[in-house]
């Protein structure tokens, strides 16, 4: 391998690394009957229970979008919400830390004043929201959930019709949220960016499971601190499949 | 109603729509049956209250080792009702009315794992 080559290669693999380690997310998915949340990208279910300390505003909705009580249980390696009548919604936040970028390429967990030799510093928050139950009208902005996924008209039955998303911050449609229609089996997907009015129209991609994810940046709280705030939220809800 | 709105909620009920599975879909006890997955609950209106029979992948779930809790959603009110293990696998839950048109949650925890299951029937 020539040297332009491996300078390729390693700035290629550099672009991965620090793609990846900002892709991560959480999201909703059904465990052995169970409403778990999941953490991790694509194929990668990760330690969850590792992250369970950090989740907050774990919340569940009827269908009229009143609140229902709800807790986060560990069952064996996951985390598991428990809820006391069938929820239409299901939500939480994951505050994920600060990470920063050295300049040999490795990510750490630690704030600019704590790796001053950073050249990126993020904080990042997780945010996720499944529909569980049939939506009677269009899903509110809800209570933490500063970056927020939310269908425009109707979910189709089948894969592969459109879809169209409107992606909210701080309850408001933003522009530029980058989207794509499938966290878990197409995680590397060219993501599509939101119009002035928030929205995005993407297929429905799978006869099942479903996880659209969008990430947005925001202004650093602290710019001593960070130089930016990375949020990513995921929706996910089901197709059902065809009877036995 | 708007025609969008309509066509939402017909969506939306197929995405959410229980699906065939292991065991059958008809009434043993004279009910309402709901599939979830591998989950046949039988609901069944009876002038003393509601009864629900629970059928897990063929084979009947073991009542005494369940909690259940019925929620009535029926002309604007909600009301909560405690679904007892009666033997066998089936449930009573004295008082509970079941009016067409109403929504119920089936809310189902096993009292040893603490894995709960969760139905809604819309009562025809």
């Amino acid at each position: 391998m020539n040297r332009v080559t491996r300078i390729g290669t390693a700035v290629a693999i550099g672009g991965l690394l620090a793609s990846a380690a900002h892709a991560h997310g959480i999201w909703f998915a059904q465990r052995a009957k169970q409403i778990a949340i999941i953490y991790g990208i694509g194929a990668d279910d990760l330690e969850s229970v590792k992250r369970q300390p950090n989740m907050e505003s774990v919340a569940a909705y009827d269908a009229d979008y009143k609140p229902i009580a709800a807790t986060l249980r560990q069952d064996g390696p996951l985390v598991v919400v428990d809820v006391d009548a069938p929820p239409t919604l299901v939500a939480a936040v994951l505050q994920n830390g600060t990470w920063s970028w050295l300049p040999g390429g490795e990510i750490v967990k630690k704030n600019r004043v704590e790796a001053p030799t950073s050249t990126r510093t993020e904080i990042t928050i997780k945010y996720a929201v499944t529909i569980q139950g049939p939506l009677g009208k269009p899903i509110p902005p809800l209570a933490n959930q500063t970056l927020q996924i939310v269908p425009v008209g109707a979910i189709p039955a089948m894969l592969g019709q459109p879809l169209t998303y409107r992606v909210l911050f701080q309850g408001k449609p933003v522009a530029g949220a980058e989207l794509i229609n499938d966290m878990v089996n197409d995680p590397d997907a060219t993501p599509i960016k939101t119009k002035a009015d928030g929205t995005a129209t993407l297929p429905v991609r799978n006869q099942g499971l479903n996880v659209i994810r969008a990430v947005h940046i925001s202004p650093s709280p602290d710019l001593k601190k960070a130089d930016k705030v990375e949020h990513t939220a995921t929706l996910a809800f089901t197709l059902a499949h065809k009877p036995e | 109603m708007t025609k969008l709105l309509k066509l939402s909620l017909a969506a939306l009920a197929a995405t959410a729509a229980p699906v065939l599975a292991h065991g059958g879909d008809h009434p043993m006890h004279g009910g309402q049956v709901l599939l979830v997955g591998e989950t046949a609950f039988e609901l069944v209106g009876k002038p003393a209250g509601a009864e629900l029979y629970v059928v897990e992948d063929g084979d009947d779930i073991a009542a005494a080792g369940y909690a259940a809790k019925l929620t009535v959603d029926a002309a604007g009110k909600k009301t909560d009702y405690v679904a007892a293990p009666a033997g066998g696998n089936r449930f009573v839950a004295e008082g509970a009315k079941l009016p067409k048109g109403a929504k119920v949650g089936v809310l189902l925890i096993n009292t040893q794992s603490k894995a709960r299951q969760m139905a809604t029937f819309a009562i025809k």
